[in-house]
């Protein structure tokens, strides 16, 4: 008998060891994830202005600020630190003064948030268990492989202009060959396979020369390598900022513009590291931003200068979408030249395009206005607004 | 001595190959790069050896205003500067624009192209480049009290200099002062 009851108490005892152990560990579990990841969210409103450990910004670095000072008043001030400097707290107000009395906007959190936050500030700003790094890799990864296809094809176009090249040196070759053999050699007895030979040949590297010629002065698929690495699928495409935002020249001005590096820094002054290059690319920008250096980019859309174009006029006035002119620049890491911006292929668009005839600049264009009165005409195309006038673009 | 010429033929197409079209070439063109095509003039982007600092796009005189533009003398280059400025701003500064709905489809525009990557469609600070995880800070809701409550200068100052703490960065050169002001009137009008 007394054997048993000692069995039975001391399993009764290890099964409350147990239970209290796996208690405690839930509420470990409890404490590590779900508290500092909603206070991780919440800290993402302190950054604007506070670092853990990285040094002052606005606000004081926050790293060992729960030894500097009281819990409780630490809550007082982060849920509304100005209550705390009108009541006239001497640490409140000298703090406020000596951060040049830029204010600390009050914050909507209970007492248990603002712990969290204290808890998470206390662990130098890390959430436990999260993984980033592999995320980030994967991202790299399906960038890469996206690259890969599109890459292919601008290589299979500027490919074929290397063909033309190619054919044209072969077509030389068996004219000279024909005409050797024809004078020289006369290894073919019958005259008139070389002379076939040779109309074939001159036709064909006659087409080569015409197709070569009008292209002269022409930059199809010209893609230069620029100073900074810089994609326009990761910023157009994938983070969805408007063509524009950069641009912002497009709809006043003749030039699109090239941005200011003071644009670049409106997000890279917290985004140092990119998703495809890491930090060396990003960190040419900052090094211009901060040298005052301009950054040299390289031209890729070039027009004669004797052809006058005028940006605004097409995007603010014509309501054109960027993608019309410049292919689809969200789909581009280099930007490459897709249209041959010849003449032929402007006055194309001018020969289809309608024109808004409801701005009031076309108002003083009577007989188009009488025209569609009468219903002779539904709609106006560029090309009756002059168009196609050779002193529209030519002067 | 028929072959070896023959052979010699077939060996200049080879020479030729050497110079494919790379990619960093434009291509030639008809009449030079000093003609009529490119002329020696310097244009807006391009580097100047007249000026001491080679920008040909130089800045107007300082002090300089623009016809019909009235200036907006409330300097934030430094945090300093901007904190002590921002609310000056919002409390001698008015809004000249009436609300009317041409001024805020513009300001909606002008939101959707400037303002929306970071605050969001409906600006609860929600934008696509602070959810996606990319930009890290919180960018601050623009239809809670904290910014509706402040004087509407306040606000169009904040687009000009950006925020005290910088993070906002100054979108003044960006965006011509009266799309500031209809993107102020229309920020007024996402909270409603």
């Amino acid at each position: 008998m007394i054997f048993n009851v000692s069995v039975i108490k001391s399993l009764l005892r290890l099964k409350g060891l147990l239970l209290s152990g796996f208690f405690t560990l839930l509420l470990f579990i409890n404490l590590s994830y779900g508290q500092t990841a909603e206070a991780e969210a919440n800290f993402a409103v302190c950054k604007a202005c506070h670092t853990i450990g990285g040094g002052k910004l606005v606000g004081p670095d926050l790293q060992g600020v729960t030894e500097r000072r009281d819990e409780a008043w630490l809550i007082k001030f982060i849920q509304n630190s100005q209550e705390l400097i009108n009541a006239g707290d001497p640490e409140a107000v000298k703090i406020f003064e000596e951060y040049n009395k830029i204010p600390m906007p009050p914050n909507n959190l209970t007492d248990d948030q603002v712990r969290d936050i204290l808890l998470y500030i206390e662990n130098g700003g890390v959430v436990a268990g999260a993984e980033v790094g592999e995320t980030e890799q994967e991202v790299a990864e399906e960038v890469a492989v996206e690259d890969a296809d599109t890459e292919l094809l601008v290589e299979m176009k500027r490919e074929d202009a290397r063909h033309l090249q190619a054919t044209f040196i072969a077509m030389v070759v068996l004219i000279l060959l024909a005409l050797f053999d024809l004078l020289v050699t006369k290894i073919i007895k019958q005259k008139w396979i070389p002379i076939v030979i040779l109309i074939i040949a001159v036709i064909i590297s006659g087409e080569v020369i015409f197709i070569e010629a009008t292209n002269l002065g022409r930059q199809q698929y010209y893609q230069p390598e620029q100073p900074v690495w810089f994609s326009h699928k990761v910023h157009a495409g994938q983070n969805q900022i408007d063509c524009k935002y950069c641009h912002f020249t497009a709809d006043k001005s003749m030039h699109s513009g090239i941005p200011p590096v003071a644009v670049c820094m409106n997000c890279h002054n917290q985004v140092k590291k990119g998703k495809i290059t890491g930090e060396t690319e990003i960190a040419k920008v900052i090094d211009a931003y901060n040298n005052g250096e301009p950054i040299e980019w390289v031209k890729v859309h070039n027009l004669p200068d004797h052809v006058y174009f005028n940006h605004s006029q097409h995007v603010n006035v014509g309501k054109m979408d960027c993608t019309e002119c410049h292919g689809d620049v969200e789909k581009m890491d280099e930007i490459i030249q897709v249209n041959d911006l010849s003449m032929g292929w402007c006055i194309d668009c001018h020969r289809t395009k309608e024109v808004n005839f409801a701005n009031k600049f076309y108002d003083q264009y009577k007989q188009l206005h009488e025209e569609i009165a009468n219903g002779e005409k539904s709609k106006v195309l560029v090309t009756d607004v002059g168009g196609e006038d050779c002193q529209r673009c030519h002067y | 001595m028929k072959f070896i010429r023959l052979i010699s033929l077939l060996l200049i197409p080879l020479m030729f190959l050497a110079c494919n079209r790379s990619k960093n070439n434009p291509g030639y063109d008809y009449m030079g790069k000093h003609d009529m095509y490119y002329t020696k003039f310097y244009k807006a982007f391009t580097p100047n050896p007249v000026f001491r600092d080679s920008i040909t796009n130089q800045l107007p005189v300082e002090g300089a205003v623009a016809r019909g533009k009235m200036p907006f003398p409330y300097p934030g280059a430094s945090i300093a500067e901007r904190a002590a400025n921002q609310a000056k701003a919002g409390l001698e500064v008015n809004n000249p624009l009436e609300v009317n709905t041409e001024v805020l489809t513009n300001g909606k525009a002008h939101y959707d192209i400037f303002c929306i990557n970071c605050h969001g469609k409906n600006g609860k600070g929600d934008g696509n480049l602070y959810t996606s995880g990319l930009f890290p800070a919180k960018p601050t809701s623009l239809v809670e009290p904290y910014v509706q409550s402040k004087p509407d200068g306040e606000i169009f100052y904040v687009i000009t200099h950006g925020s005290i703490s910088g993070l906002m960065g100054p979108h003044g050169a960006q965006i011509q002062p009266e799309d500031r002001w209809s993107i102020v009137s229309y920020i007024r009008d996402l909270a409603n």
